[in-house]
Parts: structure tokens; sequence; C-alpha cells
């Protein structure tokens, strides 16, 4: 499903913030990427989604070499996934439901679609009660909530999240991790960046390292 | 999926331009003020294009004649003149009936004519071309013939006026264009600022877009939208002004001004002129957000 091949990364000289990694990801699979801060996992998970274009090598995703797909085309490559942020990244002025609809209405969903669709992903985060409030009216976690939902309300078939419990307390964060194996297990891969050994130790059934750019151990237990 | 689509931008633009209403008034203020000076010196210009107009259809040659001149010589000259194939009509007009006529226009200047001991104006005779189309020079020929006689004192002809006013109406509509394009040139300049400003103030917004698969030209229609609104708007604001002056103005003056009135009383822009105006402004809408955007939201 994702395979990276020799991927470098260098923004600046001499350091590189990604060393020839190399990975493979299959459909379906749950799997944690850990380090340090600032050993390269953002920068992994961005390359993904073609945020930050790898000073060298390749990225295949679903058969395609997504750094061989036309910039103005990247659109495609982003409809089937969903990425969720450590900031969330939602629109403050903009009611609950719309931060979710926003995912729908770049596709030209209909109204009647959008609204069932919105009140699904939210009821499977929980969130369906505050359809109406705005995001600053929510808790942190809440809020976290409310970010997986705009990520998987178009049903992708990737999920990228970037330290998705970094703001959260431990109870919160294994609410929210528990919640991204619930979405793994109707068959959406989920990649997920983080430090946090106890949700690593708790929930990894795949854990990739990485250190100064480099990838360590490819797999764990 | 394309009404969908058109809803959501429609909402987006609505939303947007209300987001920012403050900053949207004063950019509105400015092109609106910029195509009511386009907007002026059109309806001027019509104005006087019209009244050009008027006289071209109706060209007369007055022949004044000398006041001594014997009623004999007076008859000559008039079958002089009738007889011109240029002439459709003639008509001689008495010292009397000039006067009666001026009196009739200018009723508010009877004590000065009345006060006179003599009748000021001369006898004439009024010749009405034939063809409003004939050559300038051919007629000039004629008048120049005709002013051989010794008994012709001055010639008028309104062709003058006509053309007279008609360089006054392309001068009009020439200082309208010059001082319209800079203003507009400003509009645009503020069109294009007041976008980079909400994009700025929407980056994250964009980003958000961006990354949930939404495409440039699906980020980018809002802002379009918007330019072309403020344009729109502020145009179709300023026909509306424009409006209100053409229907106070020829009221306020009219007073003062007695015969003149009928030259001033301005005469609204013509259908297509509206359209061009909204068109416009929708346009210079347009290119103001589209330099904007191509400067300032690489996607």
């Amino acid at each position: 499903m994702i395979e990276l091949y020799h991927v470098w990364k260098q923004y600046q000289k001499p350091g590189w913030a990604l060393s020839d990694v190399t990975l493979t990801v299959k459909k379906g699979e749950f799997c944690f990427i850990t380090g340090p801060s600032g050993s390269g996992k953002s920068t992994l998970l961005k390359t993904m989604y073609r945020e930050v274009i790898p000073t060298e090598g390749q990225i295949i995703i679903g058969g395609k070499n997504i750094l061989k797909i036309p910039a103005h085309k990247i659109y495609l490559l982003r409809r089937n996934m969903g990425i969720v942020y450590q900031d969330f990244r939602l629109l403050f002025h903009r009611r609950v439901f719309d931060n979710v609809a926003v995912a729908l209405q770049v596709v030209g969903a209909p109204m009647k679609d959008m609204k069932r669709k919105v009140f699904i992903a939210l009821r499977m985060v929980n969130l369906h009660p505050r359809i109406w409030d705005y995001p600053s009216h929510l808790s942190y976690g809440e809020q976290q909530r409310l970010a997986i939902a705009r990520a998987v309300v178009n049903n992708p078939r990737i999920l990228l999240a970037d330290e998705p419990t970094g703001n959260l307390d431990p109870k919160l964060a294994v609410e929210i991790i528990g919640l991204f194996k619930e979405i793994n297990k109707q068959g959406t891969t989920v990649i997920i960046c983080t430090h946090d050994k106890e949700l690593i130790r708790q929930f990894g059934d795949r854990i990739l390292h990485l250190h100064e750019g480099k990838l360590l151990r490819k797999d764990a237990a | 999926m394309i009404i969908y689509k058109a809803k959501y931008f429609l909402r987006e633009t609505a939303n947007n331009l209300w987001q920012y209403k403050t900053r949207h008034f004063f950019s509105l203020t400015i092109i609106c003020l910029s195509f009511l000076i386009v907007g002026l010196f059109l309806a001027i210009s019509n104005n006087l294009r019209d009244r050009a107009d008027d006289l071209s259809k109706n060209l007369v040659i007055v022949f004044y004649l000398q006041k001594s001149l014997p009623a004999a010589e007076q008859d000559l000259i008039e079958q002089q003149v009738r007889h011109s194939p240029l002439v459709a009509s003639v008509r001689a007009i008495s010292p009397a009936q000039a006067s009666e006529k001026f009196l009739q226009d200018f009723p508010g200047l009877k004590d000065i004519l009345m006060n006179l001991q003599t009748n000021p104006f001369p006898a004439s005779i009024e010749a009405t071309l034939k063809d409003p189309r004939t050559p300038y020079e051919e007629t000039l020929r004629f008048i120049t013939e005709m002013k051989k006689n010794a008994g012709v004192e001055d010639v008028q002809f309104n062709r003058d006026w006509a053309d007279k006013i008609q360089s006054l109406s392309r001068l009009a509509q020439a200082v309208g264009f010059f001082l319209g394009g800079i203003l507009i040139l400003a509009s645009f300049i503020i069109i294009s600022n007041v976008i980079k400003l909400n994009v700025f103030a929407r980056q994250s917004e964009i980003e958000i877009l961006r990354l949930v698969g939404g495409t440039n030209t699906f980020i980018r229609i809002p802002f379009l939208l918007e330019g072309i609104s403020l344009g729109m708007a502020g145009s179709f604001l300023s026909l509306l002004l424009l409006l209100v002056i053409t229907k106070i103005f020829p009221v306020y003056l009219g007073t003062s001004l007695g015969a003149l009135q009928e030259l001033i009383s301005f005469r609204y822009l013509s259908f297509s002129q509206v359209i061009s105006m909204i068109a416009g402004g929708g346009f210079v809408g347009f290119l103001g957000s589209l330099s904007s955007l191509s400067r300032f939201l690489r996607i």
C-alpha cells in the first residue's frame, strides 16, 4: 500500500531530516512511527501526503509514484487520505458541522449526503450532540476528536496522524488511540507519529523507530 | 455536483464578504466613486452628442440681411437661395417676426427689448438643407458664394454648433475615460490588496482545504467571486448614484438656467452603457483578485 524507497530529505545543509528511509506499510495496517523530537517523524509523514518533497528516493502509494503526480493533481492523492494534526487545524469561526463538512465540500458532495456523512463521522467520535457548537466551545479532547471526524468523513484508505495525543492527558490519549483502532478495524491503514511510549506499549502492532532521520528498527511487537 | 459546488462558492463568498465587512465597505466606496466619475462624464458626453445630433438632423443656414436693404434686393437674395440645389425650403423672417420669436424664447428679457428705441433684429432668410449628410465643403462653398452678395451681412450655420458640441462631447468622453481610467486603476489596486489581506487572513483555512483535497480552482473561486462582487457592486452603486444625480441636478439648476436648461438636462446612460459599466466593474474585480491570487496564493 505505502512503499518508501531510499527516501532522503535535507532542509538545510549539512543535516539530513531523513536518511535513506525504506519501509513498506501494508493495506489495513496499524503502525506507529516513534522517535525523539527532531528525529524526522513529521517529515516522514509529510512526505507521504506530499507536503514535503524528498530530496531523493521514491514513494509509492496504491501502486503510484506520488512524486510523479503533477502539482495540480495532488488533490486526488489527498482525497484518499485523512490527516490529523497535533494542533488540530480547525476552523474556529465555523461550527463543528462545517469543520467536518469541509472535506466533503471539496468533492462537491450534495448537502443531503453531506449531512448524513458528517453526522455518522461525528457520532463515531461521540461528538454528534455538539454538531452546532463552535470549536472554541469544545475541550481539547473534543477538538482532537473533531479533527479525527474531519479526517475520516470521506472514508479514506489511509489515515495519517501527527502527534495526535501530544496535547492530551493520558486518559484522553488512550481514548483517541482507541478511536484510531476502531477506524483501523474498518479497513483503513493508520499511521501515527508519537513519542508516547505508554501508548505504543498498549496499542503498538507495528512500530517504526526513527533517530536522526534514520529508520532504526522496522518492526517491533 | 456543479450546482452543489456553485452553492458552496456563493455561500462562501457571501460569508467572506460579511466577515470582513469594514474592509469591503471602504473598497466598495472607492470603486463606486471611480465608476461614478466615468458614468458622469459618459452622461455629459451622451447629452452633448444628443444635442449635436438634434442640430445635425435639421441643418439650417441663416442669412442675416443688411437693415437698409430694399425689399427688391431681399427678394433677389431669397430667390438665389431658393434656387440652390442644396436647399429644401426657404423662409423669410422680417425684423418684427425675429423680435416676436425672441420674446417667445426669452420672455424674461422682454423689458430689455422694450427699453430699446428700435428693433435690433435684422431681416433674415432661413434655408433648410435638403440632406443633413451634405458634404461640409459643398455647403461652405454655397455660403461663401452667398456672402459675396453685398446685401448679406452675416451668415449663421448651425452645423458649426453641431461640430463644436460634437467635439465637446468627445472631449468630455476623453476626460471621463482618462480620469476614470486612473481611478479604476486605483480600484484595481484596492481590490487586489483587499483580496491579498483576505488571503493572508484565511491562510489556515486555505491550508486545510488544500490538505483535504481541495483543487486550486476550488480554493481560488471564492476569492475571485469576492473581487468580482466588489467590482460589480461598486459600479452598480455608482449607477444608482448617477441616476439620483441625473434626476436632481437639472431640477436644482433648472430655475437659474432658463433656456440653457434643455442643454444640460442629463439623459441617463443607455442600457448597453449600464451593462458595460457593471461588466467593467466585474472585470476590474476579477483582474484585481487574479493578480493578488497569482502572487499570494501559491498552492
